[in-house]
């Protein structure tokens, strides 16, 4: 963490930013780049540099001996200050790293009257076009959420650009501000802001490194203040829950996870706690007590000795004590069997269905080219390949043989290893071979016309083959498996679509033999992926158990056909992003916390293998998990501690514990539970309910689940929060709070809980399994797309600005922002629709598309080219910015959607309106009509 | 000992037999809360148990049918269209999966059978008694 440093340059950690921001000691200058390239630089103004320079130096380069002197709050008084002086002057410090503090908001804020009267209104008329002042150019870029939808707009009077600045701070708490919901949409643009801040008591930790607490990326809280009592969570019907994505992607420029190489480990002995910074050294540093169970333990020996020089080192500079996500380099005692090399076997259908689309050409193709990017860094990886139709053919790929040799194996009810050697070979040695079979596969099969695939067969093939390592299997299958074992069959009936007899095609079928099969699967640590690419019905539904229950990721290309570019780009782009990312094999995730609170329900991809500890043979990158929390005991302790550690072997041949450590304050004030809910985790745990209410019961249980419980949190929020008993014209809600009834409208209307005699099961099903499984950065504009107007878009948008492309300001998601002739973005990472009004002008469908009029511009997926104009190039980097910024390896399509369109055009139209979630759509209701009925149904119920 | 005594006789024992397969259940179910046990060999081993308990039951109601036991058939019929339910269902094995979830109401459901074989036992026992003390 040494920076080399220009003389009177330091360097300091921004917590909002989390990223380093340099100041010229002599000039306030601040740049976020190293002062070596002087010409970054940024002057911010005033208000932002105080709290900046005051902000404790992160790492190693902190924490001397001890003691008192550790405890200094300047950072935070100052940023509270300044943030507080800036929001009552309505000044928007647009500055990197100048938060205004929340929770000091000056007392006027405490009480919005409706949104009608927000300044900013009138920004979101549909004139559209510049507004000025926006904020959005000196954001810092975070590398969460914000740089995905837009920046957020300073907003002086909501008072909550939310940042961690003042954790640290003087106990200071965020209390609930009223706002109302009736009377006004919302601002859309404040969705990526970040949750509530949490505020620790100030001696909850020694250290005073900004990452002490988990990032919201890491693990979020719904609750960032922990009621005490469960029957404070009952009364308020807030849900306690946490969102956990162990292994997200690090962003290029982001420091790396810091790892412990001693192997020294210090944990409780009692409840096996990993030492944390929330722990506290008793007797001089010889012993520490637990902050889970308050057991005192011994201080391991070689804890103050640093054992790469042999001296003397100082512990309060070990990574564990001042970070709260560290990986811990594990010893032989956390080892089952010596570490398993990475081991890749593909099945791939080679039926009719699958040669005819190109899946079979283009896998192979994607795997070719990416044979460098699996990771291999030390030569063990295992790679095997398996084609399948009415039999299996296995490959021989001798070490140094050039050409393969195929095997058939054609028992499909006891499938057998034609060979005990050479199936599953070394990536490096039998490269030639692998390579040769690659460019070969899908003219070897292109003859094939059969209509079977004998997929469940392999799957069973496969087990056997790779079970004494464990693994990865990937499927790609473009045709249902409908012969040997698993046979399935087709089950899609349009006729109980749309009824409650619907929930029985989004369950799993097939007699058990997935279920089963996933957990021998599960106990050999082989974990499945899903590529799916049905021209028909492909049954999802059934086959996402798999990687359900494996830790794994399904992925969907419906009605796939590689003779069209832009498939064969996603298909290829997302398989390359799965096999090139990192993979922790034989993992298992406990989640352990204070006396006194038990995890009581686990959501998302993997095998509960006991009531604490779930197994995942290999952690993909970006995958979400909640875990629900119940308090047995009424918590006493002024904060509590959550601690998930995933014990896992990573690709490199190396055993890791992977500790990420989040500490909450507790409360009893209704106020500060309110005022401490993030809308956002809230909204990934319902997504995560709904679903798997919708598979264990109806859909329309499960949207009825969401509507109670949104209208149970408003009306206990009027019963305890407001004066106001009664029928009441207004519907208030916590500012924290209000984008709530959006998201959750998000959720019903969407394509996986909407209610809808249309949506077939297998759509149905996969966006089941991306609610389940997307981080929270990805799922929100899945359920709440993205709307940006592009043909009057403020004349920085699409540049690059200090966190690389700028966006668009966010547009509600209504169809009165449509103007005839304007040109528009709605994107939900999966999929970007570009809407054309009727009326656009020849030279914007020139400018963009190359083509004289609209009349010949065809309307579906598209690739946009990029054209030598500055508008043209704006908006292909607006695309692209949307693409990159989510997390995940999704590459979403390009739709072109022509307003005037007709046949097959409207049913595109109306999949993107679909996505206008602020309007009525088919029988769902607008927004409007929403919180309308929301606010009935809380005058009418009896909250107390 | 006439049929009545002979019946009785064989449901004493029947109902032990299920008392303890309930008690197995039970013991079974708070191993896997402790963690002594993990999902998957307690589901491979408590299934193998649950058809032959739903079979014993119906076999055992159905001789009370058959002899014109019609109180102590009453007595078990709700519980045989209860299996006879779950089994139409494909519900009645445990799910390795999701027996977390559901591990509460297995053990409810398991309680309550116990409770359920303890009286008939007890009722068995005493119609047993009466039959050989009428004949004498």
């Amino acid at each position: 963490m040494a920076q080399q440093l220009p003389p009177g340059w330091t360097a300091q950690w921004d917590p909002n930013a989390n990223r380093w921001s340099f100041t010229d000691t002599t000039t306030g200058q601040v740049t976020w780049d190293p002062p070596v390239s002087p010409a970054a630089g940024f002057v911010a103004p005033g208000a932002s540099s105080p709290p900046l320079q005051q902000s404790p130096p992160p790492g190693s380069a902190l924490a001397p001996a001890a003691g008192s002197r550790r405890r200094q709050y300047a950072a935070a008084q100052a940023t509270a200050y300044y943030g507080d002086a800036a929001s009552s002057n309505g000044y928007v410090a647009p500055a990197p790293g100048a938060p205004v503090a929340p929770g000091v908001a000056a007392p006027a804020q405490l009480f919005t009257p409706g949104l009608a009267e927000d300044p900013n209104a009138a920004y979101f008329s549909p004139a559209g076009g510049a507004a000025p002042g926006y904020a959005q150019p000196g954001q810092p870029q975070p590398p969460y959420g914000q740089s995905a939808y837009g920046a957020p707009t300073g907003q002086p009077q909501m008072g909550a650009l939310a940042n961690q600045f003042g954790q640290m701070g003087l106990g200071q708490k965020s209390f609930a501000q009223s706002v109302n919901l009736i009377g006004g949409p919302v601002n859309v643009n404040e969705l990526q802001r970040d949750p509530p801040p949490i505020h620790l008591p100030p001696n909850a930790t020694f250290t005073q490194h900004p990452k002490a607490n988990a990032h919201h990326s890491f693990k979020r809280s719904t609750l960032n203040a922990v009621p005490t009592s469960q029957s404070l969570i009952n009364k308020y019907k807030l849900p306690l829950a946490l969102i956990i994505t162990p292994y997200r992607s690090i962003e290029e420029g982001e420091e790396p996870i810091p790892v412990v190489t001693d192997t020294v480990i210090a944990r409780c002995r009692r409840c096996r706690t990993y030492i944390n910074p929330y722990v506290t050294f008793l007797e001089g540093g010889t012993r520490w007590k637990c902050c889970m169970c308050g057991l005192t333990n011994e201080v391991p020996q070689l804890f103050d000795w640093d054992q790469a020089t042999n001296s003397p080192a100082n512990r309060f500079d070990r990574p564990e004590l001042n970070h709260s996500v560290v990986e811990f380099v594990a010893p032989s005692e956390y080892m089952v069997r010596p570490p398993q090399p990475p081991v890749y076997t593909f099945l791939i259908d080679v039926s009719y269905a699958g040669v005819q689309s190109g899946m079979v050409a283009t896998a192979a193709r994607t795997i070719l080219e990416s044979l460098d990017r699996i990771p291999n860094e030390d030569g063990r990886t295992k790679v095997c390949i398996i084609a399948v139709d009415y039999a299996l053919h296995f490959f021989s790929l001798a070490p140094g043989a050039t050409d393969p040799t195929m095997l058939v194996v054609s028992d499909l009810d006891d499938p057998f290893l034609p060979t005990p050697s050479d199936l599953l070979v070394n990536l490096s040695e039998a490269r030639g071979a692998i390579e040769n079979l690659l460019s070969g596969l899908s003219d070897m099969f292109q003859s094939s016309t059969g209509p079977e695939s004998a997929m469940g067969s392999a799957l069973k093939a496969a087990l056997q083959l790779i079970s004494p390592f464990g693994g990865k299997i990937m499927v790609l299958t473009a045709s249902l498996p409908n012969v040997g074992q698993g046979a399935l069959k087709n089950r899609e009936d349009p006729k109980i679509l749309g009824t409650p007899k619907e929930s029985s095609l989004l369950q799993a079928g097939g007699s058990g033999f997935y279920k089963n099969y996933a957990i021998d699967c599960s106990r050999a640590q082989i974990s499945v992926d899903m590529f799916l690419f049905g021209q028909g019905y492909q049954d999802v539904a059934t086959l996402m158990v798999l990687p359900k229950y494996t830790s794994g990721q399904t992925y969907f290309y419906p009605s796939f056909t590689a003779a069209r570019t832009e498939d064969a780009l996603k298909f290829a782009h997302e398989f390359s992003e799965v096999l090139a990312s990192p993979i922790a094999l034989e993992a298992v995730m406990r989640v352990r916390a204070s006396r006194g609170i038990r995890m009581s329900e686990y959501h998302g991809n993997f095998f509960v293998r006991s009531t604490d500890l779930l197994a995942m043979p290999a952690v993909p990158i970006d995958q979400s998990y909640a875990v629900e929390i119940q308090i047995e005991d009424p918590l006493t302790q002024p904060f509590v501690v959550f601690q998930t550690a995933v014990l896992h072997t990573t690709c490199y041949g190396e055993r890791r514990i992977r500790v990420i450590t989040l500490a909450l304050p507790t409360t009893s004030s209704p106020s500060e539970i309110y005022g401490s809910a993030d809308e956002v985790a809230i909204a990934t745990l319902l997504a995560n309910k709904a679903v798997e209410r919708s598979q264990s019961a109806k859909l329309e249980d499960a949207r009825d689940a969401l509507v109670n419980k949104t209208v149970d949190i408003l009306g206990t929020y009027k019963a305890t929060m407001t004066s106001g008993g009664g029928a009441s014209p207004q519907l208030n809600v916590a500012d924290n709070l209000k984008h709530l009834p959006l998201l959750v409208l998000g959720l019903l209307k969407h394509v996986g809980i909407r209610q809808s005699a249309q949506i077939p099961p297998d759509l149905r099903a996969y966006a089941h399994c991306l609610l389940t499984t997307l981080p929270s950065q990805a799922l929100i504009p899945y359920i709440h797309p993205n709307f940006y107007g592009l043909h009057n878009m403020p004349s920085e948008a699409g540049t690059v600005g200090e966190r690389g492309i700028i966006l668009p300001p966010a547009l509600n998601l209504t169809s009165e922002r449509l103007e005839r002739h304007g040109l528009y973005i709605i994107e939900d990472g999966q999929n970007i629709f570009l809407w054309l009004g009727r009326d656009a002008v020849p030279q914007l469908v020139l400018d963009v598309f190359n083509l004289p009029s609209s009349a010949e511009l065809k309307s579906g997926k598209t690739s946009l080219p990029l054209l030598e104009n500055s508008f043209s190039q704006r908006v292909n980097a607006v695309i692209n910015k949307i693409r990159e910024s989510r997390r995940g390896p999704y590459r979403a399509h390009v739709y072109v959607v022509k307003e005037d369109g007709i046949g097959a055009d409207a049913s595109l139209r109306s999949w993107a309106l679909s996505m206008l979630i602020e309007d009525r759509f088919e029988v769902g209701m607008s927004y409007v009509q929403f919180v309308q009925m929301l606010r009935d149904k809380v005058n009418s119920g009896s909250y107390s | 000992m006439g049929g009545e005594g002979w019946l009785f006789l064989f449901a004493v024992l029947a109902a032990a037999g299920l008392l303890f397969t309930m008690v197995f259940f039970i013991i079974m179910f708070s191993d896997l809360e402790c963690d002594y046990i993990n999902p998957i060999d307690l589901c491979n081993k408590l299934n193998n148990f649950v058809l032959p308990e739903v079979a014993f039951h119906g076999f055992l109601t159905t001789l009370f049918l058959l002899s014109g036991q019609w109180i102590a058939f009453l007595i078990n019929a709700p519980l045989l269209a209860f299996n006879v339910n779950k089994v139409m269902n494909k519900t009645h094995l445990y799910d390795a999966t999701e027996i977390f979830r559901t591990l509460s109401a297995h053990k409810k459901e398991c309680f309550i059978k116990l409770g359920f074989y303890l009286v008939c036992f007890f009722y068995y026992l005493y119609r047993m008694i009466l039959a050989l003390i009428s004949e004498e």
